[in-house]
């Protein structure tokens, strides 16, 4: 496929830009002031683009890939059997108890016939559509680095997120919302915080934006002064006089210009969020579809609902967040790290995640959207193959997990790579984050290696220097 | 292939003629045409170079390749000779030949012999950073303009005419002060008629308390300071704000920057009874510090991980701030563009491997003559204590014991002690891996010492009681014994009473530990000869933790007499009363994993654990008649106890004994290599070596390392410095990178000046102020930034020759102080623990809610707020402020909608609005166009023309006083320096 046969996608070669992450260069080009080429300036893809969006559903915690995704016959015929104490060493939290197979039996499903737990009986429905990766590590077992290595190839805080990599590369579809748009879960954010979106050292245009979806407060952050005060126009009349008599003596300065257009985008800006936000016009199916209404798994289905419609909007890059930290313990985790009962925490959290993105996928593929939007579904680590201590859950295991890619030019049905036969350790083709992210850089049209920002003496990437896109799984 | 006869020939030849092989002669000509494309200057794959004799004698990342005198067991011998698909060099194309083999043989047989040197130069040590410092004689007339305008003129550029007054002040505010003038001190400047008007204002800015406020926040943003570790567990540093403090002090001391940069480094081993200079090292802390992957995971493997991160932080933070030197790129190989090899780079963690991030008293000495009087009283309230403990019949506890008391509430709450080394914990602490069971800690006082009991023969006492009832177990352990919760304890309740509540105490234990009290030293207090041991024990997990099931065992003399074992939530109220006879002499506390195997969650506590007489012995007439004296005399020497105030601690470094670094290969901490010295890079002409060696311990390292980078001779740290001082005076530094000099950063624009003040700041002394002097008396600091010169923006859009001042926009924290110092509302108040503008709530991850009200302590300068690395401010990082866990040599700048939305909707500048507006009436009354005129004077130091006036009333009208004055704190030319 050339560039010139997308004219439906007008995006691609436009690279404009939007409010949370304004192209100066850009915006000057249309408002007919020349700008030298500046950081901020998005480009052209390096390749042209199988998606053109992304939605991220990041599952905190460290999911099992041994009770979801990743079946382990072998593990069942190890199953109550004393595992080798030399593997401890690499143990989170504690001792490792016996082998246990999945806590869900796995069925096949689709005309791939892939295997999948009966935790997610919806999803199970879609494998035709997922390509899934059994074969990622983590270079850390501990929350806070190994999310910031899954969100921007480092363990270490600093370096920018992917959200905000595709941002950079790729500037945005709409002029009204911003374009990396983050979703936390409704009880907090993940381990790691907001760094896990932040823009390291790329301009802090391309950080994400934190979009509040539970729909009882405004949608993003100081939208509208608290209090409706009156009439905005003299105000706002009167400040563009100002600036404009301002950047008038300053002429050269085009910063100054792009500053009074982004007033301009802001008032656009409280004109398109509380739309995007507002489902009320969203069918009674499709609120159903995403159980809305259910007090349990409504409101990641809230969320997931939300990342079509800022997708549908033009927003580049969406991170829904399927669970928050580890704060205080209430009946179930508030996340996927399931240390002490794997059936009561994965088993809430497997019912929250099934729903909203089988209803996400079922949505897009509905409306056309699949093709050219790349869900991706990810999670900090794996958990170990035996059971912690005497507990009925499982330790951390950064050696081996599962993270699977939908859409966006994904070939449906596919597996690549494998977890040994226990599911211990990554076996066929081990890789870290960084196929991962080099293969949805592919299919955004960016070549992962040619995506680099100077910072402190080195040329960074989001793949650092490793990184290889996996083909198998590209349609 | 002609070039092969033709060594062969000259081999012979010199062979003929008694010559040694010769690398240049014999095996270069293979080596660069059969290997250099991959180990070559550029690639160096494997970290190996074959372009050079040193480079291939050096070998790479997987040791040496060439034994010199043995061929035959030298691996490149060895890969060239294979034929192994993953073993045989060159991997693809043709093999070598037989000749090119040969002459690969006779030359490492015959010693290997170097080329000559000049052949072995690596031509990148010519680039121009590590060349010293040329001495450039002071021009005649401004020397910084001598520089400037000879570019200019050379480019045929004419500069800009000089900023009118109003721009200059304004301009001098904010970068010495970083704030905003005051509309009197603009209309003084602007009226003064001597000549020397300016520079008596820079004098007086430099001289204001808010120059080193100023200064400090660009130092911090270096040190990626912040008040919080970072990292999943981000939980506060209480003390790290006296760096902080020490900063702001130094710069408005005008501290010589030589002295600056060593004391941080090393001040405590300069002046080790100067509380300033301990102060000082707190910039080697500075940096973010992982809680869960240093202290919590059991994980050997990630604990080094940690300690890898944490080294190479401190190394690539002091290289960068004080050098602008990239030295991490050499951590996981040779450094690509710099030279400096991975081996220096690892000389410099060398440097630091002794020092470990933490509290620390400022006065140690102090502190020593503190705790002498302290334990001189505690010895008399003791006494008095324990005779109003039998007045009372109330018995000794335990927890306080275990805090370091005498049982009678002489210890600390919190503390405890580390079962593994019976050593005082103060501090929260995690597993405790690798300990040795079995091994008796003694302690000699009421608690007689601690023990992990790993079953079998456990010695339970200081006079060698053997315990063999005790189960075998892990002998892992966590946290300490403590006067309180354990960490990580969820539940200090038993059958609905709050044992961390006043009256009662909690004697922490966590599996496995044992702890054994002395009861000959309970008797001498309490005067009893049967005693008894009381306590409610309980479990103090989390309610879900059902399957932990940890064991609490008490001994008498090694002997068990009471046991409680699968305790978990639903174990009901144990209530332990045991009556220990006059032949008891120890009473011995265990807890044990239990039967689950793992350690997770086994809390065990003990609510009012006490050792009391057995019968509550009858107080003498005498004795209760003089109740009331002793409780006036103990309350006496408590007061005195607690007027002793605890030494003040400062977050920085605790030096210990240095870790012997290796060389990591690829950076992993699982494959060490070579042990390494301290050192530091080697690349820097007419520097002085690092003068340190492998038997120094932790100061003497920093203490040379700081010599090193303070040295006159040392080209980058004076370069450095001064390139940050231009960089701030006009937005971009001569050097366009500040903290990268290396051949990956920026060329100087005007390396002649850069030398010229580098060697200025020496000549004078290191003064910064002195350079701040110099640079703003040039006319290039003065010039307008209006100019609109065709010719000239045409020549240099960049401005990188100064033809003009460069606009620039206010960064976060000046733009938050400049809306408070417009308001009035700005709370000046220097110095001490930061404003919080958060509410905190303690988790196992802490969590940090932004809060933003109109309190005073939140009207504190930027520079005094208490700076959370996981949770950023959301205002403040809207308008870029950068997060600590990057350095930031410079703030990047961006133009957002959000950024428009925050300053007019965000509460905080709705609120100064409406302070401004009260500010306008109390200052100019009730007219209109005074209100205007008083606001535009405030916010732009400049009356309003008479347009803006017109339209200034008409929006007052329209709306009212608040709102005119949230759009002017909208304006561009208010967020923006000219």
């Amino acid at each position: 496929m050339s560039i010139e046969n997308l004219g439906r996608r007008r995006w691609l070669r436009q690279g404009g830009c939007s409010l949370g992450a304004m192209a100066l260069g850009t915006l000057l080009e249309r408002d007919g002031f020349s700008a030298s080429p500046s950081a901020f300036a998005p480009r052209a893809p390096h390749h042209s683009p199988r998606a053109r969006a992304v939605i991220e559903i990041f599952c905190p915690g460290g999911m099992s890939h041994v009770d979801t995704f990743d079946h382990k016959p072998e593990l069942e015929k190890s199953h109550g059997k004393a595992f080798d104490a030399e593997l401890g060493k690499q143990t989170f939290a504690g001792t490792g108890g016996t082998y246990a197979r999945s806590f869900w039996p796995f069925r096949r499903h689709g005309r791939c016939g892939k295997a999948i737990s009966d935790l997610f009986p919806n999803l199970a429905r879609h494998v035709d559509d997922i390509a899934f990766i059994h074969s990622m590590r983590n270079k850390s077992a501990l929350h806070g680095p190994a999310m910031f290595m899954m969100n921007s190839g480092f363990i270490l805080p600093g370096f920018p997120s992917m959200g905000s990599w595709v941002t950079y590369g790729l500037g945005c579809e709409t002029d009204n919302l911003p374009a990396f748009v983050v979703l936390p879960d409704i009880r907090g954010l993940p381990p790691g915080g907001v760094l896990n979106w932040g823009a390291g050292f790329l301009p802090a245009v391309h950080q994400g934006t934190v979009v509040e979806a539970s729909g009882t407060r405004e949608p993003i952050a100081d939208l509208f002064p608290p209090e409706r005060q009156g009439d905005e126009a003299p105000g706002r009349a009167f400040l563009r006089s100002l600036n404009a008599s301002h950047a008038e003596a300053r002429a050269s300065d085009t910063r100054l210009a792009a500053r009074m257009a982004s007033y301009e985008l802001a008032a656009r800006l409280q004109m398109s969020a509380p739309e995007a936000v507002a489902l009320d016009r969203e069918t009674a199916a499709t609120k159903a579809m995403y159980a809305l209404d259910d007090e349990d798994i409504g409101p990641f289905g809230r969320q997931c609902l939300l990342a079509r419609r800022l997708v549908e909007r033009g927003v580049r890059f969406v991170q829904v967040f399927c669970g928050a930290e580890n704060t205080q313990a209430r009946k179930v985790r508030p996340n996927w790290d399931s240390h002490e009962d794997l059936v009561r925490d994965h088993g809430y959290w497997g019912r929250v995640l099934d729903r909203g993105a089988s209803a996400l996928l079922a949505d897009l593929k509905s409306r056309g959207l699949l093709d050219e939007t790349l869900v991706l579904c990810a999670t900090e680590f794996g958990r170990q193959p035996f059971l912690q201590g005497g507990n009925r859950g499982r330790d951390h295991n950064p050696g081996a997990y599962t993270a699977w890619m939908a859409g966006g030019g994904t070939k449906g049905g596919t597996t690549h790579g494998s977890s040994d036969d226990l599911g211990w350790q990554a076996a066929g083709n081990p890789t870290y984050s960084y196929d991962l992210h080099a293969t949805a850089l592919h299919l955004l049209g960016i070549d992962h290696e040619k995506l680099s920002f100077y910072h402190n003496g080195i040329m960074r990437r989001l793949t650092d220097v490793h990184g290889k896109v996996i083909s198998e799984i590209v349609a | 292939m002609p070039r092969l006869p033709l060594a062969l020939l000259i081999i012979a030849a010199m062979a003929r003629f008694g010559m040694a092989a010769d690398f240049n002669s014999q095996a270069k000509p293979v080596f660069l045409a059969r290997c250099a494309q991959c180990h070559g200057a550029g690639t160096a794959k494997a970290g190996l170079r074959l372009d050079s004799a040193g480079g291939a004698l050096r070998g790479g990342t997987d040791g040496p390749v060439i034994i010199p005198g043995q061929a035959g067991k030298s691996p490149i011998i060895a890969r060239v000779t294979s034929d192994k698909p993953g073993e045989m060099m060159p991997p693809k194309g043709p093999r070598l030949t037989p000749g090119e083999i040969s002459a690969l043989r006779e030359w490492i047989d015959s010693g290997a012999k170097g080329g000559r040197p000049e052949d072995e130069r690596d031509p990148r040590l010519d680039h121009w950073a590590w060349q010293p410092v040329a001495g450039m004689p002071t021009p005649a007339g401004n020397p910084v303009d001598h520089f400037i305008n000879a570019r200019l003129k050379a480019a045929g550029l004419s500069p800009a005419p000089s900023a009118d007054r109003r721009s200059l002040i304004r301009r001098l505010s904010f970068d010495l002060l970083g704030l905003p003038p005051s509309p009197e001190e603009v209309t003084a400047f602007v009226n003064d008629a001597d000549p020397q008007a300016f520079a008596k204002l820079v004098d007086r800015y430099l001289d204001s308390p808010r120059y080193g406020e100023r200064q400090a926040r660009h130092w911090l943003d270096i040190a990626h300071y912040a008040d919080t570790h970072g990292f999943e567990r981000d939980q506060r540093r209480e003390n790290a704000w006296r760096y902080r403090d020490w900063v702001i002090r130094a710069f408005n001391a005008d501290m010589p920057y030589d002295r600056f940069l060593a004391d941080q480094i090393a001040g405590d081993q300069f002046r080790p009874g100067d509380p300033e200079a301990v102060a000082a090292t707190g910039f080697l802390a500075a940096g973010p510090w992982d809680f869960v992957g240093q202290a919590e995971t059991p994980s050997p493997v990630l604990k080094r991980q940690a300690r890898a991160d944490d080294l190479d932080d401190m190394v690539t933070q002091v290289m960068a701030a004080a050098c602008g030197v990239t030295v991490n790129c050499a951590r996981c190989h040779d450094h690509k563009l710099d030279p400096i090899s991975q081996k220096e780079y690892y000389g410099l963690w060398a440097v630091f491997s002794g020092a470990r991030r933490g509290d620390r008293p400022l006065d140690p000495k102090g502190e020593a003559r503190r705790d002498d009087e302290r334990k001189a009283l505690q010895a008399k309230a003791h006494e008095l204590r324990a005779a109003m403990a039998r007045l009372d019949g109330k018995g000794l506890s335990l927890a306080d014991a275990v805090g370091g008391g005498d049982g009678l509430g002489s210890g600390t709450r919190g503390a405890g002690i580390n079962p593994a080394t019976g050593r005082k914990s103060t501090t929260k602490a995690g597993f405790i891996s690798g300990a040795v069971a079995n091994q008796y800690r003694a302690l000699g006082g009421l608690v007689d010492g601690v023990v992990i009991p790993g079953g079998g023969d456990v010695p339970v006492s200081s006079t060698g009681i053997v315990a063999k009832s005790l189960p075998k177990t892990s002998a892992n352990a966590w946290d300490a014994i403590r006067n309180g919760p354990v960490n990580q304890q969820r539940s200090t309740s038993i059958a609905g009473t709050a044992y961390s509540g006043p009256g009662h105490d909690i004697l922490g234990l966590h599996a496995n530990a044992a702890i054994t009290f002395d009861l000959a030293k309970a008797r001498a207090t309490l005067k009893a000869d049967t005693l008894r041991f009381t306590a409610m024990a309980g479990y103090g997990g989390r309610p879900g933790d059902n399957s932990t099931k940890a064991d609490l065992r008490v001994l008498a003399d090694g002997v068990e007499v009471d046991r409680h074992l699968g305790l978990n939530p639903a174990s009901g109220p144990l209530a332990i009363d045991i009556t220990l006879g006059p032949d008891k002499r120890f009473l011995t506390l265990v807890a044990t994993e239990g039967a689950d195997g793992g350690i997770g969650h086994d809390q065990v506590f003990l609510g009012d654990a006490r050792l009391r007489p057995s019968k509550t012995a009858r107080p003498s007439a005498a004795e209760t008649a003089n109740r009331r004296e002793v409780a006036e005399a103990l309350a006496a020497i408590e007061r005195q106890i607690s007027a002793i105030a605890p030494s003040p601690m400062v977050y920085a470094i605790n030096g210990g004994p240095p870790e012997a670094v290796r060389v990591l290969k690829r950076g992993n901490p699982e494959a060490p290599g070579e042990e390494t010295a301290p050192g530091a890079l080697s690349c820097l002409k007419g520097a002085r070596p690092l003068e340190a060696t492998s038997d120094m311990g932790d100061g003497a390292r920093r203490a040379a390392l700081a010599r090193w980078i303070a040295q006159p001779e040392n080209p980058l740290t004076t370069r450095v410095i001064v390139n940050r001082l231009w960089h701030h005076h006009f937005g971009a530094g001569i050097v366009g990178t500040p903290s990268d000099f290396g051949a990956g950063g920026g060329k100087p624009s005007h390396p002649e000046l850069l030398d010229w003040l580098a060697g200025e700041l020496v000549r004078r002394r290191w003064s910064l102020k002195a350079m701040h002097r110099v640079i703003c008396a040039s006319e290039a600091y003065q010039r307008s930034s209006l100019s609109q010169d065709p010719k000239a923006a045409m020549a240099d859009a960049g401005n990188r020759l100064l033809w003009r001042q460069n606009p620039r926009r206010l960064d976060a924290e000046s733009l938050r102080d400049a809306v408070l110092a417009t308001s009035g509302q700005l709370d000046l108040t220097p110095f001490g623990p930061g404003y919080r503008d958060f509410v905190y709530q303690e988790a196992y991850a802490p969590i940090y809610r932004h809060i933003d009200d109109d309190s005073p302590s939140l009207r504190r300068r930027s520079i005094y707020r208490f700076v959370v690395r996981t949770t950023p401010q959301p205002f403040l990082t809207t308008l870029d402020c950068p997060n600590p866990a990057n350095l930031s040599p410079s703030r990047t700048e961006t133009t957002t909608a959000l950024q428009s939305l925050a300053l007019l909707n965000n509460p905080f500048m709705l609120r100064q609005a409406r302070h401004f507006a009260r500010r306008l009436s109390r200052d100019a009354g009730d007219s209109t166009d005074g209100q205007v005129g008083r606001a535009f004077a405030l916010a732009f130091a400049r009356a309003p023309s008479r347009s803006e006036l017109d339209a200034a009333m008409a929006l007052v009208r329209a709306r009212d006083l608040p709102e005119l004055c949230r759009m002017l704190l909208n304006a561009s030319e208010f967020c923006h320096v000219d």
